[in-house]
């Protein structure tokens, strides 16, 4: 099956078709991504941003939450 | 005023195009992609709009740039006569517009009218303005030389600002900088772009009565595409962003490589301190407003409260039944206080930033669940009782939690208080003038707004609006912010026949 997210999924889609996201970033340490304005970057780019150090495994658990969401 | 009501006063239909450089200048693409407008309170989609793209946003900037060379021309007092036509025009559309910000937004109708009343003001001060954009002049240090500065216009100024103010901020920078020569390049967000088009019409016709284009322009369009172009375009020299710290720093790191400038409005983490001598009644009829007032949700909302231990617990169980009062609800009914949060992210965004607070030792002493029966958007405020400034607290989160705190000593209270990376809006209780004053000092407060005796919001446009550290240091709206909006040139005349270097320096006599 396809990931719902991938690290090049823009965060302005994350949050519009994937609010809940915004819950399990926030949990995970990575904040305000929509505070005004949603970040203009890819989840990719925040998590290196980030310094995530294994940012695929974090997308790989994020899909996991999404899909248990649904 | 009804929904459909609205929509017709304002010109918005059901589906919009989201570029325009003018009256006649509505830039259609068929490539564009469509967005839509939902309403918060309801879930239900309002219109919709088809997004600029690259060939749009060249058009655009095309008349923007191309209708500086002309509108820079115009004597300044003339151009606020235009801002005069549009001040006269906003005055007229107040309530439809006013309305359109709370079915778009989410804040109840008082506020919504209240910032298209800003919106008003600001014309008011920028037509003053374009009488008084002075310079200075000085005596030189060269016998029979004068020297003084003037301020020239700058260009097309690109201006990106956020859902939770979606007109008033827009025109503290597009009325400021029309009145200083300048032409504006508006990106909405893009939770809100159906007021910005209310506005575009609004402006058009004001331009269209003065046979004008290209001096309010608009974008609507994704961040990472036309945001993106935006900051890294050198045609704008100048980008005044409202947002986050992490997107302002994007913003600044982008604008920087080419030289241009920016005017950051970015995070706030306000806090109100209330010593042991101040008035209670006072400072929870602030408080409630502060905090609850756009569901938590402004640049300059009250988030954390840090109070003196001898009054923490009446204060705290007043404000728990001033909090208690608040209606929730639709916010284009009567007598609700408090809307829908803008977005379901929005709602995920704050009860996640709960949860840590109740990890990090944090008590929800009243409020902070979801409210479903009114809608996915619509919350309870939260109170949180916290044993210290944890590592959530140090963090904006926008939404309608407020973090109470106590200190033994002002000296405590002041430590607590700037210890946030941000420092955008402050405020002291007290009835202790030594108090007030030191809060107010360079010892004080670090914010670049600090009251006493009132809250941390609801500013007025006559002062210079915004904040210290992570908050950015622009500066919009009133005072001398006009300054940013143009270029400063300093003017050397020698009306001798003589050539005299300064620091009394001589070469090849």
């Amino acid at each position: 099956m396809k990931p719902l997210v991938t690290l090049d999924t823009q965060i302005e889609d994350l949050v519009l078709k994937h609010p809940k996201s915004v819950h399990f970033l926030t949990k995970s340490g990575i904040r305000c991504i929509r505070c005004g304005e949603p970040l203009w970057c890819s989840l990719g780019e925040l998590l290196e941003d980030e310094k995530v150090k294994d940012s695929q495994h974090l997308v790989d658990k994020l899909n996991q939450f999404l899909e248990e969401q649904d | 005023m009804n929904a459909k009501a609205v929509l017709e006063k304002l010109n918005i239909n059901e589906i919009n195009v989201g570029a325009c450089a003018g009256p006649d200048d509505w830039y259609k693409d068929p490539e564009a992609e469509e967005s839509i407008s939902i309403n918060p309170a309801t879930g239900e989609p309002i219109a919709r709009v088809l997004q600029a793209t690259e060939k749009t946003y060249e058009q655009v900037l095309e008349a923007a740039t191309k209708a500086f060379k002309s509108w820079q021309m115009m004597p300044a007092p003339k151009r606020g006569l235009v801002i005069r036509d549009l001040r006269e025009a906003l005055q007229e559309k107040k309530e439809p517009l006013g309305d359109l910000v709370t079915l778009e937004m989410g804040k109840i109708r008082a506020e919504g009218h209240g910032e298209v009343q800003e919106m008003i003001d600001i014309c008011d001060f920028a037509l003053g303005l374009s009488r008084q954009l002075y310079g200075l002049t000085m005596h030189s240090e060269r016998p029979a030389h004068r020297m003084y500065e003037q301020w020239h216009p700058l260009g097309a100024v690109g201006v990106v600002t956020a859902f939770n103010f979606p007109v008033a901020v827009w025109s503290w920078n597009a009325a400021i900088a029309a009145a200083c020569g300048d032409t504006t390049v508006w990106k909405p967000s893009s939770d809100t772009p159906l007021t910005a088009i209310a506005v575009q019409h609004i402006a058009n016709q004001v331009m269209s009565s003065h046979g004008l284009k290209g001096v309010f322009n608009l974008l609507i369009g994704r961040g990472s595409v036309i945001g993106e172009r935006m900051i890294n375009d050198p045609r704008l020299p100048l980008i005044s962003f409202t947002g986050s710290t992490k997107m302002g720093r994007r913003v600044s790191e982008a604008v920087s490589r080419h030289f241009g400038r920016t005017i950051l409005e970015l995070g706030g983490n306000n806090a109100i301190i209330v010593t042991e001598d101040a008035d209670l009644e006072m400072a929870v009829r602030t408080i409630l407003f502060g905090a609850v007032g756009t569901a938590g949700q402004r640049c300059t909302s009250t988030r954390r409260i840090i109070m003196h231990k001898s009054i923490a617990s009446e204060l705290t169980e007043n404000i728990k039944k001033a909090y208690k009062q608040v209606k929730i609800g639709n916010p284009m009914e009567e007598g609700i206080l408090m809307g829908p949060l803008v977005t379901k992210a929005a709602v995920e965004d704050m009860m996640a930033a709960l949860e840590k607070a109740r990890e990090q030792g944090g008590e929800i002493i009243l409020g902070g669940k979801r409210l479903h029966d009114l809608g996915e958007q619509f919350v309870e405020p939260a109170l949180v009782k916290m044993p210290a400034q944890t590592e959530i607290v140090h963090i904006e989160t926008f939404a309608p939690i407020l973090y109470l705190m106590e200190y033994d000593d002002l000296e405590e209270a002041i430590r607590i208080h700037n210890e946030v990376p941000q420092g955008l809006s402050s405020s002291i209780f007290t009835t202790n003038l030594l108090k007030a004053e030191k809060f107010l000092s360079h010892e004080g407060s670090d914010c670049g707004i600090a009251n006493v005796n009132i809250g941390t919001s609801g500013a007025e446009i006559g002062g210079a609006f915004g904040g210290e550290k992570e908050t950015g240091g622009g500066r919009e709206s009133g005072s001398d912010a006009w300054k940013a909006y143009m270029r400063r040139q300093t003017n050397t005349i020698n009306w001798s026949r003589e050539l005299p270097l300064a620091q009394g320096i001589k070469f090849g006599d």
